[in-house]
């Protein structure tokens, strides 16, 4: 299943590590504020700034509740912030578009269509001839390891499963943007590693530029070039770490790899004193 | 071979059915009433009001104009009710107006509708229109507005335009709770369609009923309420089996019987 289908060129485009690094998405001092229930404002994202060059693995990493969601929506143009802007190539995010594709962590599959009809759907709407994109849609449905499947209702997958199918649905359009939330949040240990290997596998020789959120120390070291820490309330961004291990990774290298090991530890003690000083608040 | 459970479930209705004619047959002999005739003389009048074309006709006829209004209610309460559900503009101004419409029974307003276009078909087919065009708003309605957010997401990110986005994702994720609604809507399609002919007396099935009633004709006035109860059960029942094919993507995965063996 680590087998990518040979597909256009654009799938297998070799990496090229010489293109000058551009921003494809620029974040500028963004806040969103939230009105509850009680009334009482809440603010769920302060001023933050983040700039995502193109072809980037960048991971999101924080507590529940600091605004990780949040901050994806703002990029995937679903929600609009409170103050500040999001920007696309440079051009203000007004509103969603199949150049950002997201991956939700509620899965949002289409219960009335199967697991094929659910990854064909981007690529029908698209123009796509249906032979075409049906022959697309069941090489990825396969690549996510759900061949067999393909006649199944969202209703009968397991939790897992349904995760996958939502990351072949939106890998089926091609977006430019990866935006991933939590994608393996739901996943047992070993469907998470075997996932987190073929994600880096096809994004190795695609190179799609991925903002990806996580709660997971070690899955943000493993995947990423770049790393930013959120703390909460109101949800900021801590720190930026950037993460110098070489490509291709091997997850059987790096887990003795010691540059690997500092890395999780370091951010992981990073976390512990933010707890730490957030308790004496 | 069918399982003892499947077949108690097979025979379950036939045993219903039987048992209420049998309770009625039992009731109207204790009673001695003229005007409440036997299970079996009910029965026994139904072949005559079948086998008059008059009467064929006027069912015929009844069932046409329960079809018509029944059709078009529901295709305008859908687009309306799931509008309603997805733009809080729409479901603000049609709320309050179907809240004032919803408690009338649509047949007290047949006298003012029959000022307007007369005792014809155009006022009961309204009337029809009336009583199914509400359970059906209602149940579109809250079935878009329970769509979840994150899938009309996914499919903006897709490149759906808001139109695109309630044919295409709306309609069939409120799909169970629409058909929820055009069920009730059916049933009150076949309660309003006998009104309407109870209070315009010219044709009809109702119309039977009610003048075999002015004429002391109780059997076949209870005939005629077996007929209709029947169209009823039919009716239903194919209903339930289109439903059933248009949504299996959504009928829950594990019965949980409330089983007391
Ligand atoms: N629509 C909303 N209305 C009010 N408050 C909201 C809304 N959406 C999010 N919040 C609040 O904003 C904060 C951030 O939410 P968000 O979902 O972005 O967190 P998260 O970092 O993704 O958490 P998790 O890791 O648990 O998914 C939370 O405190 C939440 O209560
Ligand atoms: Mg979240």
């Amino acid at each position: 299943m680590t087998a990518v289908p040979a597909r256009s060129s654009e799938w297998v485009r070799p990496v090229t590590s010489k293109d000058p690094a551009s921003k494809i998405i620029e974040i500028d001092r963004v806040s969103q504020v939230f009105q509850t229930s009680t009334r009482r404002d809440h603010v769920a994202l302060s001023d933050i700034s983040l700039t995502i060059e193109e072809r980037a693995f960048v991971s999101i990493l924080g507590p529940s509740g600091c605004g990780k969601s949040t901050l994806l929506y703002i990029v995937g143009g679903f929600v609009s912030p409170t103050s500040g802007a999001a920007k696309m190539k440079g051009q203000a995010i007004t509103g969603p578009g199949p150049d950002r594709g997201p991956v939700f962590q509620e899965f949002a599959l289409f219960p009335w269509k199967t697991v094929l009809g659910n990854v064909m759907y981007g690529p029908r709407q698209q123009g796509v001839r249906a032979t075409e994109a049906e022959a697309q849609s069941r090489a990825l449905i396969e690549m996510v390891g759900l061949k067999g499947f393909e006649n199944f209702y969202p209703k009968e997958l397991s939790g897992g499963m349904k995760q996958r199918v939502a990351l072949a649905r939106t890998l089926a359009y091609h977006p430019e943007v990866l935006l991933m939330d939590e994608p393996f949040g739901a996943l047992d240990a070993h469907t998470r590693t075997r996932l987190q290997n073929d994600l880096l596998n096809i994004w190795e020789r695609d190179r799609k530029t991925v903002l990806f959120v996580t709660h997971s120390v070690d899955e943000a070291v493993f995947l990423s070039d770049k790393v930013v820490m959120m703390s909460k309330s109101p949800g900021r961004i801590r720190e930026v770490i950037d993460i110098d291990l070489p490509r291709p990774r091997r997850r059987n290298e790096l887990l003795l790899d010691p540059r690997y090991q500092k890395y999780v530890v370091d951010i992981e003690r990073m976390f512990d004193e933010s707890d730490e000083s957030g308790a004496a608040l | 071979m069918m399982s003892p459970a499947a077949l108690t479930r097979r025979a379950a209705p036939v045993l219903a059915c039987i048992g209420l004619l049998a309770v009625w047959q039992v009731a109207s002999l204790a009673l001695k009433n003229d005007s409440f005739p036997t299970a079996i003389e009910a029965i026994r009048a139904i072949p005559d009001i079948l086998g008059d074309k008059e009467s064929l006709i006027n069912i015929l006829a009844s069932l046409r104009r329960m079809a018509l209004g029944f059709g078009v209610a529901v295709l305008v309460s859908i687009p309306l009710g799931l509008l309603m559900g997805r733009s809080r503009g729409v479901a603000a101004f049609f709320n309050p107006l179907l809240m004032v419409i919803y408690p009338v029974p649509k047949a007290a307003l047949m006298p003012i509708i029959m000022l307007w276009l007369g005792v014809g078909d155009i006022t009961k087919t309204l009337v029809i229109f009336l009583g199914v065009s509400l359970p059906v708003i209602y149940h579109s309605f809250e079935g878009a507005k329970a769509v979840e957010e994150k899938m009309l997401w996914s499919g903006a990110a897709m490149g759906l335009s808001p139109t695109h986005r309630l044919v295409r994702i709306v309609l069939p994720a409120a799909l169970p709770e629409i058909l929820t609604g055009c069920r009730t809507g059916l049933v009150l399609a076949l309660i309003t369609m006998i009104t309407s002919e109870m209070i315009a007396r010219q044709a009809g099935a109702g119309n039977i009923l009610f003048n075999a009633l002015d004429m002391g004709q109780y059997d076949t006035v209870f005939a005629m309420i077996i007929v209709v109860g029947a169209m009823g059960i039919c009716l239903d029942a194919i209903f339930e089996r289109v439903r059933a094919r248009l949504v299996r993507w959504s009928e829950p995965q594990f019965d949980m019987p409330l089983s007391f063996s």
